[in-house]
C-alpha cells in the first residue's frame, strides 16, 4: 500500500487549531522573553549590588524575581511544552520535522532549563541568606543560562522559516540546518525585544517601590533599557525582512491583515512614549498603567507579530519542505527524505492517508460529503476553518451562487496544481475533486449544519443498506440447508 | 485479531514515522527517556505527597502536622517546577522514538491535550495562592487561610496526571486508533474524548507518592537536625511518620502494581509473569524491607539514602513500564523502534552529552552546594574559598559554552 505519514486531523470549530497554537505561543513568547531579559538584568543589578553594597537592588531583584516566578516561570515553563502539545495536535508533522532534526538541540536547551529553574528559586529565596558576592555569581550564571535557552531556540525557530543554509537540502546536517543569516538576525531582533518586554513588565514591580528616589532610579534604568532596545529591535525587524524568502514577503504584502503594519507601528510608538513618560514622571508609574502596557504589547504587538511569522512561512510549516497541511512537499536528499506528492498523485489522498476509514477509501454517491469533508479536513482545515468562525473560514472564499461545475474547475485547476503561491499543491484524483467540491459547495450554501445533516443521511443510507444485506444474507443462509435437504 | 489485521496496523505505524530519521542510535533515546521519566515521576510523586501533607496539616489541629504541612508546601511548589522541567525530557524523547504512537494518541484526544496546559497552570497558581495567603504569617501552627485553594490544586494536579496517563495508555492500542477516530463509521475530528485508561496503573503511580514522600520526611529530619535551632522532638516525629509512610505506602503500591499487572491488555502477552513484570513489583516491596532494616535509630547515612533509594526503585518501575510498551508494540504489533532510520549527527549528539556532563554538572554542583549549605545555616551563609571557586569555574564554563555557540555558528555561516 502507498501510505504516507499523515495523522488524524484535529479540528477546533470556534477559533481553529492554528489560532490555538498562536494563542499559546504568543503567551509563551511574552513569558519566556521577559524571563530571559530579566535574568540578564538581574545579573547586572546583582553585580552592581555587590560592587556598591546595596540592599535595595537585591530587594528589587527579589520582588521582580518572585513576580516572574509566579507569572512567567509557572506559565512560561508550562506553555513552553504547551507549544509542543498544541503543535503536536495541530501540526504533528511540522513539530515532528523539528524534533527529529533538532532533538539534541532541545535536549541541550533542557540542561539550561534545569539550571534556570533551580537558579530562579535561588536568586529569589537566597537574597539576604547568602553574601552578595555569592548572589552575584548565581545571578550571572542564571543570566547566561537563560540567554543560552534563547540562542538555542532561535535556531530552531529560524529553521521553521527556512533551513540555515541552502546546502542543508543536499548535505543535511544539524549545523547547516541551524545556523544561517536568518538565525543571527532573528536572534538580534528577539534579544532587543526581550529587553523591551523586561522593561515593560518590570514597570509593574517598579510601580510598587515606596522610596521615590529609588523608584526614579529604577524607572530611568528600565526606561533607557526599553527605549534603546525598542529602537534596535525596530531596526532589526527591518533587517530581518531581508533574510526571509521572497515568498514570505509576498505573503506579507498580500495576505496579512490591513491592521498589521499600523498596529506594529502604533505599539512601537506607544512603547517609546510610555518609557519617556515613566522616565520623566516616575510617579505616574502605577501597577495598573504598567499592567495595561503589558497587555497592550501582548495583544497589539506580539499577537500580530507571531501570527505574521506563522503566515509568512506558507505554504510550508517547517524547513521549506513540510506543507502546512502536513504533507512532505519536496525531496531533501541530505536527509534521505522523499516528497509525498508523487504518491498522492498516483493513488489519491484518500488511499494515501493511513487513517482513511475503509468505507471512505473510494468516493461514491453514498459517501460524497463524508469523503469531501475528510479531504477538506486533511488538506484545508489547518489554515481555513470549515466553520462560520475561526481562522480564514472557507466559506468566505467562494461566491454564494457558485455551482458544482465551477467549484470542480477551481479545485482541479488551482488547488491540485498548486497555482496559488502561498498555498500547498493538493493532488487529488478526479473522484476526490468531485467529492471535495461537493463538500465545499454544501458548506458554502448551508454551513456546517447542512454538512452534518448530509453526513447523517449518508450514514443512515449506508446502515440501511448494510442491514438489508445482512438480512438477505441471513435468508440465504436459512434457505441453503433446505435446498440441501 | 488475525495476522492480516496486525499487518495493517504494523504498516500504518511504520508509515507514520517521521522521514527525517533520528540523529543517533535509538537505544540512547530510550535510555535517556527511561532515566528522565524516573526523575520526572519522582518529583510528581513528591509534589503530590507533600501537597497531601500540606492539606492534612491545614485541616488538622495538631501543631506538628501544621508545621510539617507548611514546610512540605515549600517542597511541593519547588517539586512542581522541577517535575515540569524534568518532564520536558521524556516528552522530547518519546516523540523521537514513538512519534507515530504519541502523536496519534495526542491528536485523538486533542481537546484534553490543550486542557492539560490550562489545568496545570491553574493548579500551580492555586498552590501559589495558598502559599502567598499564608506565607506572611510567621506562626506556622495557626490554621491556614484559603484551604480550598490547596485542595483545588491537588485535585487539578490529579486531573492532569490522569490526562497524561490516558494519552500514554492510548499509545499502547494502535489496533483501536482507527475506531477511535471513526466511531461507528463517522469521523470525529473533535479530539474530545480520552480513549484509554487503566485505573490500577494510574492508582499505582499515584500511590507511590506515599513511600516517596516518606523518604522525603526521613531526609527532612536528617537535613534540618544539624541546624543550631533544630527542634529535635518535632523532627524525630516527622521522621517516624516518614518511616511509616515508606513501609505502609510500599505495601499499598505493591498491591496496586499486582492489580495493574493482572489487568494488562491481551496484547501484553505474558508480561506480568516475565522478569521485568515481576521486577517492578519486587522493587516496590523491597523499599519497605530496606526501610525496616536500614532506617533504625539515627540512621545518619541511610536517612540521606532514602530519596536516592526511591529513585532507584522508580527507575526499576520505569524500565518495567518501558519493557511493557516494547512488548506490546514490538512483540504483538511488530513495530521495532530499534530499526528507526538513523541520520547520524555526531556534532549535536556530542554537544548535548558534553553540555549535560560539564555545564550541567559544574553549575548544578555549585547551585546545590550553596542551597544545601544555606539550608543548614542560621543567618547569612558565606561560602568557603573552595565553593567560591566552584562558582567561578561554573561561570567560565557557561561563558565558554556561549562563546563556542557563536564561534561555530559564525564559522558555518561564513563558510
Amino acid at each position: 500500500m502507498d501510505l504516507i505519514s499523515l495523522y488524524p486531523t484535529w479540528y477546533e470549530p470556534m477559533v481553529g487549531s492554528g489560532w490555538v497554537v498562536a494563542l499559546i505561543a504568543t503567551f509563551h513568547v511574552l513569558a519566556s522573553h521577559t524571563s530571559v531579559g530579566a535574568a540578564l538584568l538581574f545579573a547586572y543589578l546583582s553585580h552592581k549590588a555587590y560592587r556598591e553594597d546595596r540592599e535595595d537592588l537585591l530587594d528589587f531583584i527579589k520582588k521582580y524575581g518572585l513576580f516572574l516566578l509566579v507569572f512567567t516561570y509557572v506559565a512560561g515553563s508550562i506553555t513552553g511544552p504547551g507549544i509542543w502539545y498544541s503543535t503536536t495536535v495541530a501540526s504533528p508533522n511540522g513539530i515532528g520535522a523539528l524534533i527529529h532534526s533538532f532533538v539534541w538541540k532541545w535536549a541541550t536547551e533542557w540542561v539550561f532549563f534545569v539550571i534556570e529553574v533551580v537558579g530562579v528559586y535561588m536568586i529569589v529565596y537566597l537574597v539576604g541568606r547568602v553574601d552578595k558576592k555569592t548572589h552575584m555569581k548565581i545571578s550571572v550564571i542564571f543570566g547566561m543560562a537563560s540567554l543560552a535557552t534563547m540562542v538555542i531556540i532561535v535556531g530552531i525557530l529560524s529553521f521553521m522559516m527556512l533551513p540555515g543554509k541552502e546546502a542543508w537540502f543536499e548535505e543535511g546536517g544539524y549545523l547547516n540546518g541551524f545556523y544561517g543569516t536568518n538565525t543571527f538576525i532573528q536572534l538580534g531582533m528577539r534579544m532587543a525585544f526581550m529587553f523591551t518586554m523586561t522593561a515593560v513588565v518590570g514597570g509593574i514591580v517598579v510601580a510598587g517601590i515606596k522610596d521615590p528616589a529609588f523608584k526614579k532610579e529604577m524607572a530611568r534604568k528600565l526606561g533607557w533599557l526599553g527605549i534603546i532596545s525598542t529602537l534596535i529591535g525596530a531596526a532589526m525587524f527591518q533587517w530581518y525582512l531581508t533574510s526571509v524568502p521572497s515568498q514570505a514577503l509576498l505573503v506579507m504584502e498580500n495576505r496579512l491583515p490591513d491592521y498589521f503594519v499600523p498596529s506594529i507601528m502604533a505599539v512601537l510608538a506607544g512603547t517609546l512614549a510610555y518609557f519617556i513618560i515613566t522616565m520623566l514622571r516616575p510617579q505616574v508609574l502605577v501597577q495598573g498603567f504598567a499592567g495595561a502596557m503589558t497587555v497592550i504589547i501582548l495583544v497589539a504587538g506580539l499577537w500580530p507579530e507571531e501570527t505574521a511569522r506563522e503566515s509568512m512561512r506558507k505554504p510550508y510549516v517547517a524547513g521549506q519542505y513540510v506543507y502546512s497541511n502536513q504533507v512532505i512537499a519536496r525531496d531533501v536528499p541530505g536527509m534521505d527524505i522523499q516528497s509525498q506528492l508523487p504518491t498522492i498523485e498516483k493513488v489519491g489522498i484518500l488511499k494515501a492517508h493511513p487513517f482513511t476509514p475503509e468505507h471512505l477509501r473510494e468516493v461514491n454517491d453514498g459517501n460524497m460529503i463524508q469523503t469531501g469533508e475528510f479531504i477538506a479536513m486533511t488538506y484545508c482545515s489547518n489554515c481555513h476553518s470549515p466553520s462560520e468562525t475561526g481562522i480564514r473560514p472557507l466559506h468566505r472564499y467562494f461566491p454564494d451562487n457558485i455551482t458544482q461545475e465551477r467549484m470542480e474547475k477551481y479545485v482541479k485547476g488551482v488547488l491540485t496544481t498548486g497555482n496559488i503561491a502561498y498555498m500547498p499543491k493538493m493532488p487529488m484524483i478526479d473522484s476526490e475533486v468531485k467529492a471535495l467540491s461537493a463538500y465545499l459547495l454544501l458548506n458554502n450554501q448551508g454551513g456546517s449544519e447542512a454538512v452534518k445533516v448530509a453526513i447523517q443521511e449518508e450514514v443512515a443510507t449506508r446502515d440501511r443498506a448494510l442491514a438489508e444485506k445482512q438480512a438477505s444474507d441471513k435468508v440465504a443462509a436459512l434457505s441453503l440447508p433446505q435446498e440441501v435437504k | 485479531m488475525d495476522a492480516q489485521q496486525i499487518a495493517q496496523v504494523t504498516e500504518m505505524m511504520y508509515a507514520l514515522r517521521n522521514p527525517a530519521g533520528i540523529p543517533t542510535y535509538p537505544i540512547i533515546f530510550i535510555g535517556l527517556g527511561v532515566l528522565t521519566f524516573a526523575l520526572h515521576i519522582l518529583f510528581v510523586q513528591l509534589m503530590l505527597g507533600t501537597s497531601a501533607i500540606a492539606i492534612f496539616g491545614a485541616f488538622n489541629n495538631n501543631s506538628y502536622w501544621r508545621r510539617l504541612g507548611s514546610a512540605m508546601l515549600e517542597i511541593s511548589k519547588v517539586s512542581v517546577s522541577v517535575a515540569i522541567v524534568v518532564g520536558v525530557a521524556p516528552l522530547l524523547f518519546v516523540q523521537v522514538i514513538y512519534d507515530p504512537h504519541w502523536y496519534t494518541s495526542n491528536v485523538l484526544s486533542a481537546f484534553w491535550v490543550i486542557a492539560f496546559i490550562v489545568i496545570l497552570i491553574l493548579a500551580y497558581w492555586a498552590m501559589y495562592y495558598f502559599y502567598f495567603v499564608n506565607s506572611k504569617n510567621k506562626d506556622k501552627t495557626v490554621q491556614p487561610k484559603a484551604r480550598w485553594s490547596i485542595l483545588l490544586s491537588i485535585a487539578l494536579m490529579l486531573v492532569v496526571g490522569f490526562i497524561m496517563h490516558s494519552l500514554t495508555s492510548a499509545m499502547l492500542h494502535p489496533e483501536q486508533w482507527k475506531e477511535w477516530f471513526v466511531p461507528n463509521g463517522v469521523a470525529d475530528y473533535s479530539g474530545s474524548k480520552l480513549h484509554a485508561y487503566n485505573l490500577w496503573r494510574f492508582a499505582f503511580f499515584i500511590s507511590m507518592a506515599i513511600p516517596v514522600t516518606g523518604a522525603m520526611l526521613v531526609t527532612y529530619r536528617r537535613f534540618k537536625s544539624v541546624r543550631e535551632d533544630a527542634d529535635h522532638a518535632y523532627l524525630n516525629w516527622a521522621s517516624e511518620v516518614g518511616k511509616k509512610w515508606i513501609k505502609v505506602g510500599s505495601v499499598i503500591s505493591a498491591v496496586l502494581y499486582v492489580a495493574w499487572m493482572m489487568t494488562l491488555p491481551e496484547t501484553a502477552g505474558n508480561f506480568a509473569t516475565s522478569f521485568w513484570g515481576i521486577a517492578g513489583g519486587v522493587a516496590v516491596i523491597a523499599f519497605a524491607l530496606w526501610a525496616q532494616i536500614r532506617l533504625q535509630g539515627e540512621a545518619k547515612l541511610c536517612s540521606y539514602m532514602a530519596l536516592p533509594m526511591a529513585l532507584v526503585i522508580g527507575l526499576v518501575v520505569a524500565i518495567s513500564r518501558e519493557m511493557l510498551r516494547y512488548g506490546i508494540i514490538n512483540d504483538t504489533f511488530h513495530y521495532d523502534f530499534m530499526d528507526y532510520k538513523i541520520v547520524m549527527d555526531w556534532y549535536s549528539t556530542g554537544l548535548f552529552f558534553l553540555t549535560f556532563a560539564i555545564v550541567g554538572g559544574s553549575v548544578l554542583s555549585y547551585f546545590l552546594t550553596i542551597a544545601w549549605k544555606t539550608g543548614q545555616t542560621v543567618g547569612v551563609y558565606t561560602p568557603s574559598p573552595l565553593v567560591n571557586k566552584m562558582g567561578t569555574i561554573a561561570i567560565w564554563i557557561v561563558a565558554l559554552w556561549l562563546v563556542q555557540f557563536f564561534v561555530v555558528g559564525f564559522y558555518i555561516w561564513a563558510k
